[in-house]
């Protein structure tokens, strides 16, 4: 066992001293410095904006099942202009809506915001971030962000319309008029700016506050995930940024970076094909900034729950670094029909499918970890199990997409849009709720009711498998995305039942939310009180209070050994237990109170 | 084998510059990260100019060289200044900060100021943003880097203030060496910017 000498220690408590409580209200709650109230923030902005994303999506379900007729409940609210009725632009403004606020103002803010926050810190035996007023700054220019999503839906001549992607020209004046698309381009660039602030703070905060004793191959592989995501938003959010500026340019300055052919000025005009290449140059990346986290965070929990270290935690690293550096180099896979030289489509065929290597090795470290443990079906447990299914999926239905014969036939179908959800919106979305479930009581020191939890796990997972599989049905029949009525169309009149039954699925997804909201509200006011350790795992975070005091560690734990401390038949002779924490000492003897127990 | 003795002595420094690492490698991340962003236009410049068959589009002015060039001098000169100024303060020659910063400034002024006067003279001259590519790649992308500069004026004008109540020594000296390397940062991207968009 090494030695950390005790200077190393110091120079520790030194660097982070411990800061009073501020008591104030706005220091408390709204301009807090405190990590975990900024990842509180997080949750709870990103969690209002996933019922609005989900509202937005039923409307679309609506739409999909019963074309033109009057939207119950929400109709009557929003649409009264219409009869309650969605109308072809409205439909536009309400997809495109819906895949916005989902991944930049949902998912993102869930994932990263709330548990990178909340979680790296502590799971690196840290007091706070390593720039705790960076951290506030970048959750109120979120909020702003925020403020102008809100502008958005309520801009003249409606909403952003010109999809999620926000193509040119389509997303220029030209195609899309009206402050509504002004503004939520304005959004992505400040929500932007937030991430890119965060991603500083989560890069630098590992790097620097790194307990002592916690090496790299000693972090959770949560904190592993998500650090590997604040990389990737840290070096291609800004192309995300500089794509947006551009567009903001030629809204309101007249610019003509995008904007060609018959509506440019005669001397040769922009190029559309640009926002796509910046677009995605962004975007690919962007689709592992959304589920490294999750990867982390069901890594850890398959071990926490099988009680086994984790199936070759080394591979695990290696193949999400692998991940992240193949993500850079695959973007054109969105772009096989833009005109491509062949070539090139292929190459970005070939590193797209190698992706498929390090993603395969995931699965099999996280089967393996499942494999002869002694599994505890909880609730978070449950959720993670079922993120490995949706997310199998939607790894195994991309293979389709990354190789160009298929693509070609497949492409800007419903099969894509099922792709993407199942990965994105099941994957990301599962492992959220297995995040909550599980930090819970960490978070907010009381614990979520266990039936509950079943109940919306099951019907969750059922509707969600229901819903994208009707989508990739759907496509695969050949309905495009995006169609307003895709049953004008006399070959996809008869995929109206197909879509029916996934909108009721949808309808019934949305049902098994509300029992998610309960379940959270009432343990927030009256759960059970958590101890310090419900679960009984090994890192550092659940070795002190629940919820954690301000400064997390009284002392700054010296850290021992990895993060999968399980099933070590000298743990068990000497602690009568079968996981120890990362910084805990393991006694010489097994103490006399355990052994008389015993 | 070293022993904790040694190791302490070449490891930890003073609480101080352990912070100041910290900050450093924050502004080194995010310096980076701002580098994308400017990659990233410089690549929708490279991409729209390999689409045109001539550049400059028959009929539109020529971009001149001498003013921006001037400019190029100017912004590298108050790099220097900078530079100076953060080594005064690291030798704690704290008389010959104030003017190094100031001299900074002045120039990061001037640079802002003859910008103006380059985008008014091509204004007058018909170039207009909305007249396709080639204009919207000069107006947009000096616009964006001039409000960089600006926010390092800001940043130089802050500075200016501490140096004045002599705050910068040779332990004292973050905020300094912050400004100083986003400075030396938005230099660099107009070293750039000159070369790609002015000269070739």
């Amino acid at each position: 066992m090494q030695v950390i000498p005790s200077e190393e220690r110091a120079a520790h408590e030194e660097l982070q001293p411990i800061h009073h409580e501020p008591k104030s209200f706005f220091f408390k709650y709204l301009w807090s410095l405190d990590h975990k109230m900024i990842g509180r923030q997080f949750l709870w902005a990103g969690l209002g904006f996933l019922l609005v994303g989900g509202l937005l999506a039923m409307m679309i379900r609506w739409q999909w099942a019963f074309p033109g007729k009057p939207v119950p409940v929400l109709g009557s609210i929003f649409l009264r202009s219409q009869g309650g009725a969605i109308g072809p632009a409205t439909y536009m403004t309400i997809f495109t809506m819906h895949g916005l606020i989902m991944i930049f103002f949902a998912i993102t803010p869930v994932l990263i915001g709330a548990f990178g926050n909340f979680l790296l810190p502590l799971q690196i035996g840290a007091r706070d971030m390593a720039f705790p007023w960076l951290n506030a700054l970048s959750f109120w220019t979120f909020a702003l962000s925020l403020v102008f999503v809100i502008l958005s839906l309520f801009g003249e001549l409606g909403a952003a319309g010109a999809g999620w992607t926000t193509y040119p020209p389509l997303s220029t004046n030209v195609g899309t008029p009206g402050s509504g698309q002004t503004w939520m381009v304005a959004a992505v660039f400040v929500t932007g700016v937030s991430t890119i602030m965060g991603g500083i703070n989560y890069v630098t905060t590992v790097i620097r506050h790194r307990a002592p004793g916690m090496t790299w191959m000693r972090l959770p592989l949560a904190t592993w995930g998500l650090w590997l995501t604040a990389i990737l938003n840290v070096l291609f959010v800004p192309v995300l940024g500089s794509a947006a500026l551009l567009l903001l340019l030629d809204r309101l300055f007249g610019t003509q970076f995008f904007i060609a052919g018959a509506t440019a000025s005669v001397s040769g005009g922009g190029d559309p094909i640009l926002f796509q290449h910046l677009f995605w140059i962004f975007g690919h990346p962007e689709v592992y900034i959304l589920i490294l986290p999750a990867w982390g965070i069901v890594s850890d929990l398959l071990s926490f729950f099988s009680r086994k270290p984790a199936n070759w935690y080394r591979g695990t690293v290696y193949a999400m670094i692998a991940v992240c550096v193949l993500s850079a180099m695959v973007y054109g896979h969105h772009m096989f029909l833009t005109g491509f030289t062949p070539l090139l489509g292929q190459s970005f065929m070939l590193l797209t499918l190698i992706i498929s290597v390090p993603a395969e090795l995931l699965f099999l470290n996280w089967l393996r970890t499942v494999w002869q443990g002694s599994i505890r079906l909880t609730t978070p447990m449950l959720f993670s199990l079922g993120m490995l299914f949706v997310f199998g999926m939607g790894g195994l239905t991309g293979l389709y997409l990354g190789a160009t014969a298929t693509d070609i036939y497949l492409h800007d179908t419903m099969f894509v849009v099922g792709h993407f959800h199942l990965t994105m919106a099941a994957a990301s979305f599962v492992a959220s709720l297995a995040a909550i479930y599980f930090w819970f009581p960490k978070m907010f020191g009381r614990r979520m009711n266990e039936t509950l939890g079943k109940v919306h796990f099951w019907i969750t997972l059922v509707c969600l498998v229901t819903v994208f599989s009707g989508q990739l049905l759907a496509g695969y029949s050949g309905q495009s995305r995006r169609l307003y009525d895709p049953y004008q169309y006399t070959f996809l009149k008869h995929l109206l039942g197909v879509n029916r039954v996934a909108s009721y699925a949808a309808f019934l997804l949305l049902f098994a939310q509300f029992i998610f909201i309960y379940n959270f509200i009432r343990s927030l006011i009256a759960g059970e009180k958590a101890e310090s350790n419900p679960w009984q795992v090994s890192t550092l975070e659940w070795f002190t209070a629940s919820p954690p005091p301000y400064h997390n560690y009284d002392r700054i734990p010296t850290v021992l050994r990895g993060p999968h401390e399980f099933a070590d038949p000298e743990v068990r002779r000497r602690l009568g237990r079968d996981f120890i924490g990362q910084a805990e000492e393991l006694p010489e003897a097994m103490p006399p109170a355990v052994a008389s127990a015993g | 084998m070293i022993g904790a003795e040694a190791m302490s002595v070449i490891r930890y420094r003073p609480r101080g510059a352990r912070e100041q690492a910290t900050a450093w490698i924050g502004m080194v991340i995010f310096l980076g990260s701002w580098a994308m962003m400017f990659a990233a236009l410089f690549f929708s410049y490279g991409m729209l100019r390999a689409r045109l068959p001539v550049w400059p589009p028959p009929g539109t002015p020529p971009l001149p060289r001498l003013l921006p060039g001037i400019n190029t001098l100017i912004i590298g000169l108050s790099s220097v200044a900078m530079q100076r100024g953060l080594s005064a303060a690291r030798r704690a020659q704290a008389a010959a900060v104030l003017p190094a910063i100031a001299a900074g400034f002045l120039l990061g002024l001037a640079f802002l100021s003859l910008q103006f006067v380059l985008w008014t003279g091509l204004w007058r001259a018909g170039l207009r943003p909305e007249g396709g590519a080639y204009p919207s790649v000069f107006y947009g992308l000096t616009a964006i880097h001039a409000i960089h500069v600006a926010v390092g004026l800001g940043g130089l004008g802050w500075l200016l203030t501490r140096a004045f109540f002599h705050a910068f020594g040779p332990a004292r000296n973050l905020g300094l060496r912050l400004w100083t390397g986003y400075w030396h940062f938005v230099g660099a991207v107009w070293l750039l910017m000159y070369l790609t968009v002015f000269l070739i």
